[in-house]
């Protein structure tokens, strides 16, 4: 326990410059955005990261849709290419809230706040994927070595943190074990790389390789899972802790958390393939916080 | 040499439309190889433009992740940019950095990423222009990457050219069937034309082959050309050859007419002697008859001289008809016409005193070649001739001589040898003009009775000197053709 919390001020104490810092980008990336409206604000702000379907425009548009309706709210879905704009966007307050990744929620645990958690097949967990080409013998990791590797993203738990860290509790070193490593910024961008031989294993969301395996097994099945994680937390819908329990906060956790009884909603969870949301437990993502932890000075 | 004399030995109407053949084939052959070429710089020139026109926006699309050797971005750059509306798409894009290593491929299984590209793939790319293989039905396109003046990298394109090809096997193909229903149509109207245009010349040809054996005829009004062209002008000028051909042998037969009965009139004298002489004979014997008829032994021996008196007429007299009637001799010649020709010629040189050697070498055999007609007719007029040269109480010879070959009759003479116009009349083949007068038309017809008996005339003697008239006629030669 005692640990645990001494690694929570060390987190804290990190998050806040990391915040400022990633404020700061925010401020100069994102424009108009950054400015505050001085009216009671009639609109959330719901930032997406490129989990999978963000090039989906009639899942965009069914989400929006639904949860305008359901919270009343105006909803402003904004994407961004990389984990880091997205979290930097939330953390600054520049988003209501956001869809991202266990990674960053861990990483900046005390400036965000939990709003729901995704159930896929009834849990609000999943694991990371390391995948190989369907034609490769491998069955170890080990047998990676020299591999050009993608990754998701930096700030990706299941695209990164995972496999780094299993490297880590082998005492390798990403640089060194694969001849190169590349990011490629989606877990079908890994699913790709891997599928064309650009790379020739890769971190990627189980969630999204099982899903995309059943809505386009042909580009799919030409990779195979070489190694399964432990089942970890789901990536979270948070916000920042300044908004939560915020009236549109509110509104928005109840949309969500009523996803899977409303009919419009359970269109939004068929399009995801999930089967709702719940207000999890932060524990669920101890798992991935134990591996922030063990990374913390490496990274 | 075989070659070409045989290719002259066709009829115009097919060398004149082979010609055409033949140049349009070489023409059209030259066309389309120009076609062809010039097709294929504008195939290559849109090639280039397409291939450039995506070349630049890879390379400016991907000149950051190429300075970044971000494989992943300079594969989804290639991914994102691949065009999929025109016909002529990249097969395969790589993109190598520095030190010629592929950053990306469209195809990392065939080029691996991060390893050195293939010398024998890069070979295939020639400077910066496309190079197309049309084994392969690609076309190779390479652009160096720079940024700051720097080169980076390069993008290796390969390109599906098949539809260009295509296109070129289909401008081929329909080069070739045009040229080819040109250069038949062009050949069908050359054979068409030609035939129309040597047309005047075949009527032409089919009656000068006709004149040529014997029987000219004027071409008819019906087979001149409804215009009045050239070939008008010709057939008009080949008739009034045939009329004045014509013309002429009527004249030369009217000739020929005349100097038989010129001759005729000539021996009608010596005949009228010969028969005036056994006249007187008769006479007295009829005389004795009447006085002494009741005697047995003067009656018969008169009437024996009567007997022989009448039959030497007789003979005179048909001696002179056969001369008069030729065409009752076309029998084969017999000795008794050598008999008859002598008896004819015998007033006249008797007339001048004169004497005739006769000599007959083998025998007389039927020849259907040899008819007695011309042959008589010849002998005599070869005979007057002779007579009419040699001096008076000189000797004219006859020599008749039957071979395995040949019948061959010489008429010598005593005279002062042939004056050159009746040598030339003699042994002049073409039996050419008449004579203006009728001084020499005998040689002249023996000359034209020597050409249709095919026979040859040879002559022995200089001029100023005696000279033997040779008339040489062959036998018919059915053994020999049966034989063969």
């Amino acid at each position: 326990m005692q640990g645990s919390s001494a690694l929570d001020v060390a987190g804290r104490l990190w998050s806040r410059r990391s915040a400022l810092r990633l404020a700061g980008t925010a401020l100069l990336c994102a424009g108009s955005g950054g400015l505050a409206d001085a009216q009671p604000q009639q609109t959330i702000r719901f930032g997406l990261t490129p989990v999978f379907l963000t090039n989906d425009l009639e899942l965009l548009n069914a989400l929006q849709a639904y949860l305008a309706a359901e919270t009343g709210y105006e909803i402003e879905l904004i994407t961004r290419r990389t984990y880091q704009e997205v979290t930097a966007l939330l953390v600054s307050g520049q988003l209501d809230a956001a869809w991202i990744c266990g990674y960053p929620f861990v990483r900046y645990r005390d400036d965000l706040e939990l709003v729901a958690v995704p159930d896929w097949n009834g849990k609000p967990l999943y694991q990371s994927y390391l995948i190989v080409s369907s034609e490769r013998d491998a069955a170890s990791v080990d047998e990676l070595a020299g591999d050009i590797h993608a990754f998701s993203d930096p700030d990706s738990n299941s695209g990164y943190l995972v496999t780094r860290t299993l490297l880590f509790e082998r005492g390798l070193d990403p640089e060194v074990f694969f001849r190169k490593t590349m990011f490629t910024y989606g877990h079908r961008n890994v699913i790709r790389a891997v599928a064309s031989g650009l790379a020739q294993s890769g971190s990627v969301d189980g969630y999204v390789w099982e899903v995309m395996r059943e809505i386009g097994p042909e580009l799919v099945n030409r990779t195979r899972p070489l190694r399964k994680s432990e089942w970890l937390g789901f990536p979270p819908v948070a916000t920042s802790k300044a908004l939560a329990h915020s009236h549109r906060i509110d509104a928005l956790a109840g949309a969500l958390l009523s996803m899977a009884q409303r009919v419009e909603g359970r269109r939004v969870l068929g399009m995801l393939r999930l089967t709702g949301f719940e207000d999890a437990d932060p524990g669920v993502f101890d798992g991935i916080a134990a591996k922030v932890a063990m990374l913390r000075g490496v990274l | 040499m075989r070659y070409a004399s045989r290719i002259s030995s066709l009829p115009l109407t097919v060398r004149v439309p082979a010609t055409v053949v033949i140049l349009m084939v070489a023409v059209s052959g030259l066309i389309s190889e120009r076609v062809l070429d010039r097709l294929s710089t504008t195939q290559e020139t849109y090639l280039q433009r397409l291939a450039s026109a995506y070349l630049d926006g890879v390379v400016a699309s991907i000149t950051p992740s190429v300075l970044r050797e971000d494989s992943w971005e300079v594969f989804d750059g290639i991914e994102r940019l691949k065009p999929s509306a025109d016909d002529i798409l990249p097969l395969e894009t790589v993109v190598t950095g520095k030190n010629a290593v592929v950053l990306a491929s469209s195809d990392p299984e065939a080029r691996e990423t991060l390893r050195p590209l293939d010398p024998r793939f890069a070979a295939q790319f020639n400077g910066t222009g496309v190079t197309i293989d049309t084994d392969t039905r690609s076309g190779y396109v390479r652009r160096d990457i720079t940024y700051q003046d720097q080169l980076i990298g390069a993008v290796y394109a390969v390109f599906d050219v098949s539809s260009l090809l295509r296109e070129r096997q289909q401008i081929l193909v329909t080069l070739l069937a045009t040229n080819a229903l040109f250069t038949a149509f062009l050949g069908l109207v050359g054979f068409v034309a030609v035939r129309g245009m040597i047309r005047p010349m075949q009527v032409l040809e089919t009656h000068m082959v006709e004149a040529a054996a014997g029987s000219p005829t004027p071409i008819a009004d019906s087979e001149f050309p409804s215009t009045d062209n050239e070939a008008a002008s010709v057939y008009r000028a080949y008739n009034a050859l045939v009329r004045s051909g014509v013309e002429k042998q009527a004249l030369a037969r009217q000739l020929a007419e005349e100097e038989k009965l010129a001759s005729l009139g000539r021996l009608a004298s010596g005949m009228a002697h010969e028969i005036n002489n056994p006249l007187g004979g008769l006479i007295n014997a009829v005389d004795t008859l009447r006085l002494h008829g009741e005697r047995r032994a003067v009656r018969d021996s008169s009437i024996d001289l009567i007997q022989r008196g009448l039959q030497g007429i007789r003979e005179v007299v048909e001696a002179a008809l056969a001369i008069y009637r030729p065409e009752r001799l076309a029998r084969p010649l017999a000795e008794q016409d050598f008999a008859d020709v002598r008896l004819l010629v015998q007033p006249e040189l008797r007339r001048r005193r004169q004497k005739l050697d006769y000599r007959m070498e083998g025998t007389l055999d039927v020849d259907p070649r040899w008819p007695a007609g011309p042959i008589r007719q010849a002998l005599l007029n070869l005979l007057l001739n002779a007579a009419a040269a040699t001096p008076e109480d000189g000797r004219v010879g006859l020599r008749v001589a039957i071979t395995g070959e040949s019948l061959e009759i010489a008429v010598s003479d005593q005279g002062a040898g042939l004056p050159d116009t009746a040598r030339s009349m003699l042994t002049d083949e073409t039996n050419g003009e008449v004579p203006p007068d009728s001084g020499g038309i005998g040689l002249w017809i023996v000359r034209a009775i020597a050409n249709e008996l095919d026979a040859t005339i040879g002559l022995d003697g200089e001029a100023g000197a005696h000279s033997t008239v040779r008339l040489t006629i062959p036998r018919t030669r059915s053994e020999l053709s049966d034989a063969a």
